[in-house]
């Protein structure tokens, strides 16, 4: 028995030497970029990818902001492992991140389904924050709150520092006069780029949370929860395909005289369109509003059939308060105006434009009830409701 | 300084300023059509006469867009160009300061003080009170905008009577004008994306926001303000030269001073508050009419730069249009990007060495 154990030893410490030779063979290959990378694969997203390379997985944003011409790369590194050497300028994050700071309530929801709400430790401001655990930790304190979010104000570096967060995780626009992280990462700070708002497929912006996942190592996880998200997604859009008679739609309200139309390819137009819904403005070109005058939009949208996302608009008397002229369009005299104000809190909050980014599936199924209540029996509207 | 001959225009060729004046009217006709036959829907201009003699219109909607867009659209534009510059030639010449403008004492800082509250502050403290305002919804953007510009109004009357010199007067107007805005940027810095966006889009300034229900608001205050105005050509005149000569003429310079405030500030507020900050018109309407004119009496120029300023505004919206096409472009945009090259090829025409102000 000793004589076998003592030989399976040798054995075993052979094949280790071994593999450790292979593998420092293999380092030089590494170093001159040869490394086989195994990519995660990513299906609706275009503005990152994730790859596993060995000992550490790479996550690149491609485009980390609009008009941006060089990608970000971060290693994530397991916790108490030696960062690659070849690290480069890339940001170097020991991961599974214990702590985790959020510039964006949008990244709440994400954290959320993951089950690591709990490492929140701050926030940039809980004013518009819908969540209710997150608003609760606000109030009692157990939130930093740190400033530098998209509700402007500048970010609070020496709090950031006290606080020393193993991530924190932020948008940026390109100009060094409003982003925060260029002084979050002169201070040594860990802060990561999240440029979902640049994807325009709902799934796609949705896919993100596999961004988030992977600083969490649960990529995986949130991966099959994505999976099943787009198998509602594609169930409910395909309720809609193929129907003869679509109704027709148009969104947004008049800000004096300028009524900004989403274009033909932005985000709500495509959900509009898997929705089943004739958007009136769908030729309008691009991703972003186009300012049209207030003539141009009563002159196509005057007969449409709906009018959704009224802005603050809680009721249609508000509504006709605020231009007397709104009561000319069909969809207003018919009482066919939606809002996504269903959900919102009394400081400003609202949990669609919190949560929605994580749930298309459910905007999508709320507008097929909206358009097609005969397609979804049953079903009661999460984010929209009807504007009485 | 320029000899004081013009200051009586009667001597000089009277007749000559007078087809000027009418050719201004001329303009403002023309203008007027325009803007009504011009904008992002195409529609032939019979049909647009036809519809405002009443006939049924070929299309439906085109009947809305005509009566309840482009002519409350053109009216508005018609009030706020006379207002402007009427206000912008008051300040001028009360300041004696050719950069003056119908703001320049912080009336508009004041109005977006006020409509910043009214948009912003929701959910900050004070929010209860002005919910009310928010609600009022079609008044109650400019119901905020006037309470703004009247604070301060109030605060320049309260503080115009006791200070003597008009330059203390200035300074404490830029000082309130630096305040409120201070306080706006406050209120900007701490909110939503979206609102700031609904409070960067009215400070663009635009005449198509205002309805039928505003403009029976808005027309009859600019009007009263307009007619503050014909107690004023004579003092105006004798201002020119300064206080001290205008009280040696035996005006009541301090009465003066009130009513030029209190129209002016009527003037600009009440524009302020349906249509946003409305730049460029006030300051160069005045010295456009004064270089085509060749005159400083004002009994000729406050009549001349309300039509030319009226007419100016019409065109300057008809471009804003961007007739032909769906897209519109801010107001703001317009008058300082056609306006300021016009300005300055006629004052560069006119004046040929000349000095440029000189009153």
């Amino acid at each position: 028995m000793k004589k076998t154990t003592r030989i399976l030893l040798l054995l075993l410490v052979l094949v280790l030497t071994a593999c450790s030779a292979i593998s420092a063979g293999e380092a030089p290959a590494k170093e001159s970029g040869q490394t086989e990378l195994r990519v995660f694969p990513i299906r609706f997203a275009q503005h990152f990818t994730l790859e596993y390379a060995d000992g550490y997985k790479k996550l690149t944003v491609t485009q980390p902001w609009a008009g941006a011409t060089e990608a970000l790369t971060y290693l994530l590194v397991p916790r108490g492992l030696p960062a690659p050497a070849d690290a480069g300028n890339a940001l170097v994050i020991e991961t599974p991140v214990r702590t985790f700071v959020s510039m964006s309530t949008t990244y709440y929801p994400f954290l959320e389904k993951i089950g690591k709400l709990d490492a929140l430790v701050g926030v940039d401001d809980a004013t518009y924050a819908y969540n209710p655990q997150v608003r609760a930790r606000a109030a009692d304190g157990s939130l930093a709150l740190v400033g530098g979010g998209a509700g402007g104000g500048s970010v609070n570096v020496e709090k950031l520092l006290e606080l020393n967060p193993d991530l924190i995780m932020t948008s940026a626009s390109g100009s060094p006069d409003l982003d925060a992280h260029p002084k979050l990462l002169e201070a040594g700070l860990p802060v990561v780029i999240n440029a979902d708002y640049l994807e325009q497929s709902p799934l796609g912006r949705a896919e993100w949370g596999i961004f988030i996942a992977a600083f969490f190592d649960l990529e995986e996880a949130a991966s099959q929860d994505f999976d099943a998200l787009v198998q509602r997604y594609e169930a409910a859009k395909k309720l809609t395909q193929g129907l003869e008679d679509k109704v027709s739609v148009f969104t947004n309200t008049d800000y004096q005289g300028t009524w900004y139309v989403p274009g033909g390819e932005s985000y709500a137009a495509l959900l509009l369109k898997d929705a089943g819904a004739d958007y009136i403005f769908a030729d309008q070109p691009g991703y972003g509003a186009a300012p049209l005058a207030f003539e141009a939009v009563f002159d196509a949208a005057k007969d449409a059939d709906y009018w959704l996302n009224v802005g603050f608009a809680a009721d249609l008397d508000s509504l006709l308060a605020m231009d007397a002229r709104y009561a000319e369009f069909k969809a207003f005299a018919q009482g066919s105006v939606y809002n996504y104000n269903a959900r919102v809190t009394e400081t400003g909050g609202s949990d669609y434009f919190e949560s929605g980014v994580a749930n298309p599936d459910v905007i999508l199924k709320d507008l097929i009830r909206i358009f097609y209540p005969d397609l979804l029996p049953g079903y009661e509207l999460y984010y929209y409701q009807q504007l009485s | 300084m320029r000899p004081r001959s013009d200051l009586t225009p009667a001597a000089s060729k009277p007749l000559h300023k007078g087809w000027i004046i009418a050719l201004f009217v001329l303009i403002l006709l023309a203008a007027f059509v325009l803007s009504l036959s011009l904008g992002s829907v195409s529609i032939p201009m019979r049909q647009v006469f036809g519809i405002l003699s009443g006939k049924p219109a070929f299309k439906e909607s085109w009947k809305t867009i005509v009566l309840d867009f482009r002519l409350t659209k053109a009216l508005t534009a018609v009030l706020t160009g006379a207002a402007l510059s009427v206000a912008g030639l008051q300040m001028q010449t009360l300041f004696r300061n050719p950069l003056a403008d119908p703001f320049i004492l912080g009336i508009n800082s004041g109005a977006s003080l006020g409509v910043a509250l009214a948009v912003l502050a929701i959910g900050t403290t004070g929010s209860i009170l002005l919910a009310g305002i928010s609600t009022a919804g079609d008044l109650g953007l400019a119901l905020a905008a006037s309470i703004g510009a009247g604070l301060v109004l109030g605060l320049i009357l309260l503080v115009g009577r006791r200070v003597k010199s008009p330059i203390t007067l200035l300074i404490l107007g830029l000082m309130f004008g630096y305040a409120a805005s201070a306080l706006t940027s406050l209120l900007i810095y701490f909110s939503l994306p979206e609102r700031i966006q609904a409070y960067t889009v009215w400070s663009y300034g635009s005449f198509s926001g205002v309805t039928w229900s505003q403009l029976r608001v808005m027309a009859p205050v600019i009007l009263a303000g307009l007619v503050l105005t014909v107690f004023l050509p004579k003092p105006l005149n004798a201002l020119l030269l300064g206080e001290e000569y205008a009280r040696s003429m035996g005006v009541n310079t301090r009465l003066t001073r009130v009513l030029i405030l209190l129209s002016a500030s009527i003037l600009a507020g009440t524009v302020t508050a349906f249509c946003g900050p409305i730049g460029f018109i006030g300051v160069a309407v005045p010295h456009l009419c004064r270089n085509l004119l060749r005159s400083a009496d004002h009994k000729l120029l406050l009549p001349a730069v309300g039509i030319l300023g009226a007419a100016l505004a019409l065109l300057a919206d008809a471009i804003a249009q961007l007739p032909g096409s769906q897209y519109v472009l801010p107001i703001n945009v317009v008058t300082s990007l056609f306006g300021a090259p016009f300005v300055v090829w006629v004052i560069i025409q006119q004046r040929k060495g000349r000095t440029s102000f000189s009153v």
